[in-house]
C-alpha cells in the first residue's frame, strides 16, 4: 500500500470517528436524496404533461368544425416544451421562464406558466434543485470536513514524525487530496444517479457525463482550495476564515453583484417603451384586417396587373386573404426584428456575467451545468424560436386556404345575415397546417461547446490550485 | 458593567477576524444600499419617462380617431406603481410581479398578466439588495463572529481562569452582546444614510433596525447556546453553518413548496387563455350571447340592447366585458389563492426567522404580495373607470372630438404611494 492511500486511509478513519463528520455527511446525503428525487419526480411529470398537453392542443385544433379561416387564426394554437432529460439534475430557467406558449396572428406572445408573482414569498435562497445543493451549500460541507485535513497533522504535533518518517509533503498532500476525492465521489453519487436517470429518458452518454464530471471538476476545484488553505495556514480559525470568505465572496456576493453590474451596462429596454416603438413601427405597416388601408395599394396594383383585371372582385382569388397574409409576413418581419433585438440583449447580459466565471467558480458551474442540461438561456430562445416558426407557419398556412378556398364575394358578404355567416367557411381539412411539435435539446455536442467557457474556467482553477497545494506541500516543514 | 464592557472592547479591538467580519459586513451593506438606490432611481426615472411618452402617445393616437369606439380601441393607459422611499433596501416582488401597466378598454383579464420578464438568467441567482444581506449574510457573520468565543478561549487554555474570575453569566453575554451591537451598527448604518439620501420616514428606519436587530440577536442566542466549550471551534462552526443552512435555505424552501401545494391555484396563463377564448368565440355566437350577460352587469344600457347584424362597436366591447365576466371565477380564485399564499406565509414566519425578517423589511418597503395586490386593485379601478366613461358615450352615440375626449380617465400615478399607505 502505498504512502498516500494509507493516509487516505487514515483520514477516513477520522472521519469515521468522529460524530460531527458523520452526522454532517447523512444530512447532507439525506438532503441531496430528497431534492434529487423530488426534482426528478416534478420534471418526469412535466415532461408526461406537456408531451400530452401538446397532443391535446394539436387534436383541439383538428377538431374545429368549419369555420372562416381567419377566425383559427385568432383561435390559435399551443406549443410546450418538455424539460430536457438532464433538468432532473438542474431545471435552469425553465422555472423562470416558463415553458408554453400561446400562439395566434398578429402577435408574438410570451412564455407562459411560470408563475413567480404567485409564489408564497418565504425567502431564502428559493426552491432547491440537485444543482444548487451542488453548487451552493456543497462547499460548505468540504470546507467543514477537510479545512483540517493538513493543519491537525501540524495541530496534533503528528507532522514531524510523519515527514521524518520519510513521508514527504507530495505524499501527505497526495494522501489528503485521495481523501477528499474519495468523500467527493461518494458525495456525487447523486449527481450520478440524475445523469443516469437522464440517459434513461434518451439523454445522449456525452453531455450526461459530462454534466456528471462537471459537477466533479466544481467540488474539486473546493477540494484543492481547502486543501491548498489547509497547507498554508498554521491555525484553524484562520483557515476556517479564509475559505468561508472565499465562499461567501464567490458564491454568495460575486454573482449578485455581477447581475446588478451587467444590467446596468446592458440595460434591456423595458417592455412598455418597447411596445410603443413596435406600435409605432407597425402602424406603418397597415392594418391587415381592412383591405382598403392604403398600405396595400401596391399589393392591389400589383396583383390587379399581374392577373390583368379592373377590380379586385374579378381575381381569381380572394384579395382579402392576400391582404391578410402579405400583412402578416411584414408584421412578423418587424416582431422578430424586436424579439432578435431582445433576445440579443439578454444573451450579451448573460455573457456578460458569465465572464464573472473566470473569478467565481459558482458561476462558471452553473452556466456550464446549465448549457450542458439544456436548460439555459440559449435554449430557451431556440424554444421562442422554433415557437415563432409553428406559429408563422400555421397563420400562413391559414391565409392560403383564405386565399384559394373562400370566394372574396363570399367573404365581403360574411356580416349580412346568417347565411352570409355560413357561406364564409372553409372546410375543417384546411386546419391541417399545424403540423405535430416536439421540442428537443440541442446536439450533445453543441451544448458541449457551449459550456466549454466553464469548463474551462474550472479546469483552469482546478490546475492553479492543486499546482500551488502541491508546491507548498513539497516545502512542508513542521 | 461599564467596566466589562470598555473591557471587552478593549479585547475585541485587537481581534483581527472579528474587525475583518465587521469590516465586511459594512461593506457589502453599503453595496447593497447604493445599488438598491440606483435601482429605486432608475425604476423612477423610467418610469417619467413613460409618463411623458404615453401622455404624447395618447395624444397623437387621439387626435387620429374619429369616434369613441376606436378612440377606446387605440388609445392606452399608463398606470404604475411608484417605489416608496423605503423600496431600495428590498426590491421585493417588484422583480416577479409587474409594477407598471399599459391598459386599454379591451378584456383586462388579458392584460393584467402580461409583464416585464427580466433576464431569466439573472432571475436564477437573485438580487443584491438590503433584504437579502440582513435576512442571509448577517446570520453567517454572527456565526463567524461568535462561534469560538468559548472554544477559542479555551484551546488559548483562558476559559477557566476568565470564568472562575468574572462569573460566567455575566461574561458571555457582554462579549457576544458588544459583538452583536458592533454587526448590526454595521449592517444599519448604511440603511440609515440610504434612507436620509431617499427621504424614508424615521419610523419605518426605526422598525427596519429594530427588526434587524432582534434578527441578529437571535441568531446570537443561538450561536451562543449551540456553540460548546468543550468542542472544537471546527465542529462548533460546522454545527452553527448546518443550522444556518436550515434555517435560511432549507426551511424557507420546504415552506414554499408546501404552502404552494397547500394552495393550488389556476395561473394568470389559465385566465388570460378563457378570456380571449370567450372573446374570441363571441365573433361567432349570436348576438344575443353577448349582449344578455352584458346587460345584466349593465341594466343602466338595457335600452340598447339591440346592436344589430353588423360589427359595432358597442358589442365590440360588449363582448370584451363578458370576455372579463367569464374569466371571473378563475380570477377571484387566483387573487384569492394569493391572499390566502400571503396569509399563510405569514403564518410560516413563526416559524422561518429568514422568512419573519424579509416578509418585514417588504411589508416595510411595499414591496411585498400585499402592495402588489393593492397596485393590481388599482389597475382594475381605473379599468373600471375606464368603462364607465365609455360606455355612455359609445350607447348613447355621442359626438367624438379631441376636445370630448379632455376628460378621459388618468391614472395618477404620483397619488399612488400615499393612498395605499
Amino acid at each position: 500500500m502505498s504512502a498516500a492511500t494509507r493516509i487516505a486511509r487514515e483520514e477516513w478513519r477520522q472521519w469515521r470517528r468522529s460524530r460531527l463528520a458523520v452526522f454532517a455527511l447523512s444530512i447532507f446525503a439525506f438532503l441531496l436524496l430528497i431534492t434529487t428525487i423530488l426534482t426528478a419526480t416534478g420534471v418526469l411529470e412535466d415532461r408526461h404533461d406537456r408531451l400530452h398537453q401538446q397532443e391535446e392542443a394539436e387534436a383541439t385544433f383538428l377538431d374545429q368544425p368549419d369555420r372562416h379561416p381567419h377566425r383559427m387564426v385568432h383561435y390559435g394554437h399551443y406549443v410546450f416544451r418538455a424539460p430536457a432529460p438532464l433538468a432532473v439534475f438542474d431545471p435552469g430557467v425553465d422555472t423562470v421562464t416558463g415553458q408554453s406558449m400561446f400562439l395566434e396572428g398578429h402577435r408574438q406572445n410570451s412564455a407562459m406558466f411560470a408563475d413567480a408573482r404567485a409564489e408564497a414569498r418565504t425567502g431564502g435562497f428559493g426552491a432547491l434543485s440537485p444543482a444548487k445543493l451542488y453548487h451552493l451549500f456543497l462547499p460548505l460541507l468540504l470546507i467543514a470536513l477537510g479545512h483540517a485535513a493538513i493543519l491537525r497533522e501540524r495541530e496534533s504535533r503528528t507532522l514531524g514524525p510523519l515527514l521524518a518518517q520519510g513521508v514527504t509533503g507530495a505524499q501527505l498532500f497526495a494522501g489528503k487530496a485521495l481523501a477528499l476525492a474519495g468523500l467527493v465521489a461518494v458525495l456525487s453519487i447523486p449527481a450520478l444517479a440524475a445523469s443516469l436517470i437522464g440517459i434513461s429518458l434518451g439523454e445522449p452518454l456525452l453531455s450526461a457525463i459530462a454534466l456528471y464530471l462537471g459537477q466533479l471538476l466544481y467540488l474539486g476545484v473546493w477540494a484543492t482550495l481547502i486543501l491548498l488553505v489547509s497547507t498554508k495556514v498554521r491555525e484553524r480559525g484562520l483557515a476556517l476564515g479564509v475559505l468561508l470568505f472565499v465562499w461567501v465572496a464567490t458564491a454568495l456576493i460575486l454573482p449578485r453583484i455581477g447581475v446588478t453590474a451587467a444590467s446596468a451596462s446592458l440595460p434591456i429596454d423595458g417592455k412598455i417603451a418597447t411596445d410603443m416603438k413596435m406600435k409605432d413601427d407597425l402602424r406603418k405597416l397597415g392594418d391587415g384586417h381592412n383591405a382598403s388601408d392604403p398600405a396595400f395599394e401596391q399589393l392591389r396594383a400589383n396583383l390587379l396587373a399581374e392577373y390583368d383585371v379592373e377590380s379586385v372582385d374579378e381575381l381569381p382569388i380572394n384579395f382579402r386573404g392576400t391582404v391578410a397574409s402579405q400583412s402578416e409576413a411584414d408584421l412578423t418581419d418587424t416582431l422578430n426584428e424586436y424579439a432578435e433585438a431582445r433576445m440579443a440583449q439578454e444573451a450579451a447580459q448573460s455573457d456578460r456575467l458569465n465572464r464573472l466565471g473566470w473569478l467565481s467558480p459558482y458561476l462558471a458551474v452553473g452556466s456550464a451545468t446549465r448549457n450542458l442540461a439544456g436548460t439555459d438561456l440559449r435554449t430557451h430562445h431556440r424554444f421562442l424560436r422554433e415557437a415563432e416558426g409553428v406559429r408563422f407557419a400555421f397563420v400562413q398556412g391559414l391565409n392560403k386556404a383564405h386565399i384559394e378556398e373562400l370566394s372574396y364575394a363570399d367573404d365581403i358578404n360574411r356580416n349580412s345575415g346568417e347565411e352570409g355567416w355560413k357561406r364564409a367557411r372553409v372546410s375543417a381539412e384546411n386546419w391541417k397546417v399545424v403540423g405535430e411539435f416536439q421540442f428537443t435539446p440541442d446536439p450533445a455536442t453543441t451544448r458541449l461547446n457551449r459550456a466549454m467557457q466553464g469548463l474551462a474556467a474550472l479546469t483552469l482553477w482546478f490546475v492553479i490550485l492543486f499546482g500551488f497545494g502541491l508546491t507548498a506541500a513539497r516545502r512542508l516543514a513542521p | 458593567m461599564m467596566r466589562s464592557i470598555f473591557r471587552e472592547w478593549r479585547f475585541l479591538r485587537r481581534d483581527r477576524a472579528a474587525w475583518l467580519w465587521l469590516g465586511l459586513a459594512f461593506i457589502v451593506s453599503l453595496t447593497a444600499v447604493t445599488l438598491g438606490l440606483i435601482e429605486i432611481d432608475n425604476q423612477r426615472k423610467e418610469l417619467a419617462d413613460l409618463q411623458t411618452l404615453d401622455a404624447a402617445e395618447r395624444a397623437v393616437v387621439l387626435a387620429e380617431q374619429s369616434d369613441w369606439g376606436s378612440a377606446g380601441y387605440y388609445t392606452f393607459h399608463l398606470t404604475a406603481d411608484a417605489p416608496s422611499d423605503f423600496a431600495f433596501a428590498a426590491i421585493g416582488k417588484r422583480d416577479v410581479s409587474p409594477w407598471k401597466h399599459r391598459v386599454r378598454m379591451l378584456a383586462l383579464e388579458g392584460q393584467i398578466y402580461e409583464t416585464d420578464a427580466s433576464n431569466p438568467d439573472f432571475a436564477l441567482i437573485g438580487r443584491f439588495d438590503f433584504a437579502f444581506i440582513a435576512s442571509l449574510l448577517a446570520p453567517l457573520f454572527v456565526i463567524f463572529l461568535l462561534f469560538d468565543l468559548r472554544s477559542g478561549e479555551r484551546a488559548a487554555g483562558r476559559l477557566e481562569l476568565l470564568e472562575a474570575s468574572q462569573g460566567q453569566r455575566s461574561l458571555w453575554p457582554i462579549r457576544a452582546g458588544l459583538r452583536i451591537g458592533l454587526l448590526t451598527l454595521a449592517v444599519v448604518l448604511p440603511l440609515w444614510a440610504g434612507g436620509l439620501w431617499s427621504g424614508a420616514s424615521a419610523l419605518i428606519l426605526l422598525l427596519a433596525t429594530l427588526a434587524v436587530a432582534l434578527y441578529l440577536v437571535f441568531w446570537g442566542v443561538v450561536s451562543l447556546y449551540l456553540a460548546k466549550a468543550k468542542w472544537t471551534s471546527s465542529v462548533n462552526l460546522t454545527v452553527l453553518l448546518g443550522v444556518w443552512l436550515g434555517l435560511c435555505a432549507v426551511l424557507p424552501a420546504m415552506l414554499n413548496t408546501a404552502i404552494d401545494r397547500a394552495v393550488p391555484l389556476p395561473d394568470g396563463g389559465e385566465i388570460m387563455l378563457t378570456q380571449r377564448e370567450a372573446v374570441n368565440d363571441a365573433w361567432d355566437l349570436p348576438k344575443a350571447a353577448t349582449m344578455t350577460p352584458f346587460i345584466e352587469r349593465h341594466p343602466d344600457l338595457a335600452a340598447y340592447a339591440d346592436v344589430g347584424e353588423s360589427f359595432t362597436w358597442n358589442w365590440y366591447y360588449a363582448f370584451q366585458q363578458v370576455g372579463d365576466q367569464t374569466a371571473e371565477p378563475l380570477s377571484q380564485a387566483y387573487r384569492e389563492g394569493r391572499e390566502k399564499r400571503d396569509h399563510l406565509t405569514g403564518l410560516a414566519s413563526f416559524i422561518s426567522p429568514a422568512t419573519a425578517l424579509e416578509r418585514g423589511l417588504e411589508r416595510l418597503a411595499k414591496t411585498d404580495t400585499r402592495a402588489a395586490l393593492r397596485y393590481e386593485d388599482s389597475v382594475r379601478d381605473f379599468h373600471a373607470e375606464l368603462r364607465d366613461y365609455y360606455y355612455p358615450r359609445l350607447f348613447e352615440e355621442r359626438e367624438f372630438s379631441v376636445d370630448a375626449a379632455a376628460d378621459l380617465p388618468q391614472f395618477d400615478v404620483d397619488d399612488q404611494p400615499e393612498t395605499r399607505s
